[in-house]
């Protein structure tokens, strides 16, 4: 069955470190600049989770991302440039478009914000699976049922898609037009739509009776069948992380003296 | 002390007013294997969900009465605690799991995980129920990849490692096609022999008269009678309740065949051993022969008497023509087929993945061929729409939720011929006429979500029939019908085979192909292994096991008393 989830194990020292090592990861990449304020620092970190994806071997799963993010960017450049209130300086134009430095230094932040944003998440969702990141939170003290949830969704969302196509196929045969113009496809949409959703809420009645048979209501203290290997990366690399942030922290407020 | 004790209990739903379970007192012993038949309705759900604790506890609603299992109030003892206790394995197989587990090992723990059971313990465990139901092999799989049969065995493997004192099978194999029975049914097999109480509700009687020790037969929320199944399957009076007997005690039944405690056998083995002391009776082929011949009703309406088996002697509704097709480069499924179709009322037979649905999606236009021809009325379909074709060609697709979407059976019926240009009255004329085909009467302004799923089928295949098309295909009809719909659809086939139209189905039930089709189309890895009469087709063994196919148990048991 496809999977919605967009991990891969590629096997790769990423997908073995902890997720919360990957959360904190996170954490960092977004901070730093933020309480850095500068914008070289960008460049910096965008760097460090490109190199990261690399060698997750997931870079080609995120170029289409990272393409989508820079239509996004490019508009913001468009309109900042040219519209941002701020607007004095002139930096250059191309036939009667004017470009101003601020609305253009503006985006500039803005893009790299997103940019630096969308390969950090990368990293982490590129390379942990769904499963392992619900059972560590599970473990730490998070409610099965929250866990549940999340991981049922990566589970049951592609088989709910599966069912669409099947869906159409037995409309059509009542003679259902699907096909056409916006019209026809608005008055397919409800034919189409139903079947989806009520099965989707029969299965979830369904299915939360066989979890109940399997104890899942219990309030007891769940048993796992392994324990995360412990790697030492992991603490070597948090506290790594750690010492970046307080040291920006630390720059940060000697600067401003 | 037996296991389970219910005493005068009386359950109905929220919002009901009808008692689902009536005044009902049982008492079981353990290690006993126990079936629960009757016919869809009966509450044998609501009662197996009651042992659980689920009724009342998960729905609320009236209840009276106790249900003890294992000294414990099924009524009060909350379901996670009585789930060590009480296992309970019910139709759906995708619906059983989890959602949570990405391989059938981690799946297989998700209870026990829940119990809190020691890593070692826990481990063990698995193994064992994994190797006893024969999925080890599966455990680093997905369990959402595997087939119907699998998925189910990874479920009852579920429960079975939390190892309940009871273990309630729902229609374990309702959904499931002949191989996914069969491999089921080998696994209930397996734990007739390790001692632990089974309830099983079936309504393929002649396994359940194979291992259960004593029935419950159910009727309207009453227990009617709990005895073993010879005695129960001997009642005059089970027709009326809506359970027909196993084929061996109908033929014996007829033929006047007692064992000599009085009752008529349910098995085959215990046929033939009656058989045995009746082979002095000198008439008895006689008497076979032409029950045999009354159970097959072909409608031969025309009175044409032999079924030649010769495509070009009938007029051909469908002609396909060196049909080749597949879904991807790596694995085609036809490679040039022909068939013709006339307008006999014909079955398609085969295991799963042999071609059948894809078959008649190509026929219906759903899938267009790679190559060849289809050819309805002497027209290439290959430029027609699915829509263009539904006022031609009518489909009735397996899970009747694929389709369902108004909140009226009525307004559900009518879409279809509203949509192929029907007038209003012309409509719902032929929605009425086709929902009093299908014993939906009555229920017209119901919500179809309310109806239990037998009826949702009887509604689908209503809104096919409804639309009046010449041709008319079946997707699996009988699934998750009792005796009475399945005598019903039967009835459905017969009258439209009647009116002219030509009926294709899909079916994996034997002795209900034997009894209805006028011609059988065996398929088996994408070609047509064998094409004629019931009759012509289930004598021909090599076919058959080519074909992985059983057959129907009359002729079974036919050819066992011709071999003697
Ligand atoms: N959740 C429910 N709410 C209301 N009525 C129900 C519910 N489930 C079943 N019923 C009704 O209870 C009766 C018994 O159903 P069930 O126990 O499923 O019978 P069986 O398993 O013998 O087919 C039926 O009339 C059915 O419509
Ligand atoms: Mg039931």
């Amino acid at each position: 069955m496809k999977s919605i989830s967009l991990y891969v194990d590629r096997g790769s020292w990423l997908n073995r470190l902890h997720p919360y090592t990957k959360l904190l990861y996170i954490l960092t990449a977004i901070g730093i600049p933020l309480i850095g304020g500068k914008l070289w620092l960008f460049p910096f970190l965008i760097g460090c989770s490109l190199c990261l994806l690399i060698s997750a071997k997931t870079l080609r799963q995120t170029l289409p991302l990272i393409g989508f993010s820079f239509t996004v960017i490019i508009v913001i450049f468009l309109i900042q440039g040219l519209f941002n209130h701020q607007n004095q300086q002139l930096l250059f134009s191309v036939g009667f478009l004017r470009f101003y430095k601020e609305g253009i230094l503006y985006a500039t932040r803005i893009g790299c914000n997103i940019l630096n944003m969308l390969l950090s998440f990368a990293v982490f969702i590129l390379t942990t699976s769904p499963q392992e990141l619900v059972d560590e939170l599970e473990k730490s003290g998070f409610s099965p049922k929250f866990g549940y949830i999340i991981n049922s969704v990566f589970q049951i969302l592609p088989q709910m898609m599966a069912t669409k196509d099947t869906i159409m196929d037995a409309q059509r045969s009542r003679g259902l037009e699907t096909e056409g113009n916006l019209m026809v496809r608005m008055k397919a949409f409800l034919p189409l739509i139903s079947p989806v959703v009520m099965s989707a809420l029969t299965n979830t009645r369904e299915r939360s009776i066989a979890l109940e048979v399997r104890g899942f209501g219990r309030k007891q203290k769940k048993t796992w069948l392994s324990d995360r290997p412990k790697h030492k990366e992991d603490r070597v690399i948090r506290v790594i992380l750690i010492v970046l942030i307080l040291a920006t922290v630390v720059w940060r407020i000697l600067s401003c003296r | 002390m037996p296991i389970i004790s219910i005493e005068h209990l009386k359950y109905k739903y929220p919002g009901t007013d009808r008692l689902v379970l009536d005044d009902i007192s049982l008492s079981i012993e353990k290690g006993e294997f126990i079936g629960i038949i009757g016919k869809n309705g009966a509450g044998k759900s609501t009662l197996s969900q009651a042992i659980i604790g689920l009724v009342p506890q998960f729905y609320n609603g009236a209840y009276g009465g106790s249900v003890l299992v294992d000294g414990l109030r099924a009524e009060s003892v909350p379901v996670g605690e009585m789930c060590e206790h009480v296992g309970l394995v019910f139709q759906n197989p995708f619906n059983q799991l989890s959602g949570a587990r990405d391989t059938v090992y981690g799946e297989v723990a998700f209870g026990l995980q829940n119990l809190g059971v020691e890593r070692e313990e826990m481990k063990n465990r698995i193994e064992r129920v994994l190797k006893q139901l024969d999925i080890w092999q599966y455990r680093d799989r997905n369990p959402f990849d595997l087939s119907g049969g699998q998925m189910q065995r990874v479920a009852i493997a579920g429960i079975l490692v939390m190892q309940p004192d009871v273990m309630i099978l729902d229609e374990p194999t309702s959904q499931l096609d002949p191989q996914g029975t069969e491999e089921v049914f080998r696994v209930v097999d397996a734990l007739t022999k390790t001692g632990i109480t089974i309830i099983m509700i079936e309504q393929k009687l002649e396994k359940m008269a194979d291992y259960c020790d004593r029935l419950v037969l159910m009727h309207e929320g009453k227990v009617v009678d709990f005895d073993t199944p010879e005695r129960i399957f001997s009642r005059e009076d089970l027709e009326k309740l809506g359970v027909q007997p196993p084929a061996f005690t109908r033929i014996c039944r007829s033929l006047g065949w007692k064992q000599p405690d009085g009752t008529y056998p349910a098995t085959l083995s215990a046929t033939l051993r009656v058989f045995d002391e009746h082979k002095s009776d000198i008439n008895w082929k006689e008497k076979l022969k032409s029950y045999q011949r009354s159970g097959h009703q072909q409608p031969d309406a025309q009175g044409s008497g032999t079924t030649p088996i010769a495509n070009d002697a009938f007029q051909n509704l469908f002609r396909v023509r060196d049909l080749r097709f597949s879904y991807s480069k790596e694995a085609e499924i036809f490679d040039g087929l022909n068939l013709g179709l006339d307008d006999r009322a014909t079955a398609i037979i085969g295991q799963n993945g042999a071609g059948k649905t894809t078959l008649v999606r190509l026929l219906k236009g759903l899938l267009k061929p790679v190559s060849g021809e289809i050819y309805f009325r002497e027209q290439d379909i290959s430029g027609k729409t699915v829509a263009m074709l539904a006022s031609d060609i009518g489909y009735v697709f397996q899970n009747p939720d694929d389709q369902i979407f108004k909140y009226h059976v009525l307004d559900e019926v009518m879409f279809g011929p509203l949509n192929i240009g029907m007038d209003l009255s012309r409509a719902r004329e032929n929605a009425e006429k086709a929902l009093e085909l299908m014993g939906l009467r009555g229920k017209e302004e119901e919500n179809p979500y309310d109806l239990e799923m037998s009826e949702r089928k009887m509604v689908a295949i209503a809104s096919v029939l409804a639309m009046d098309t010449d041709v008319i295909i079946l997707d699996e009809p009988n699934i998750a019908q009792d005796y009475e719909g399945k005598k019903r659809i039967g009835t459905m086939i017969h009258e439209l085979s009647k009116n002219g139209k030509l009926v294709i189905a899909i079916l994996h039930d034997m002795d209900f192909v034997a009894e209805y089709f006028e011609r059988v189309i065996v398929m088996a890895h994408g070609s047509i292994l064998a094409d004629g009469n019931a009759d012509e087709v289930f004598c021909q063994d090599e076919v058959l096991e080519e074909a992985k196919l059983q057959k129907p148990y009359i002729t079974q048991l036919y050819e066992r008393l011709m071999i003697q």
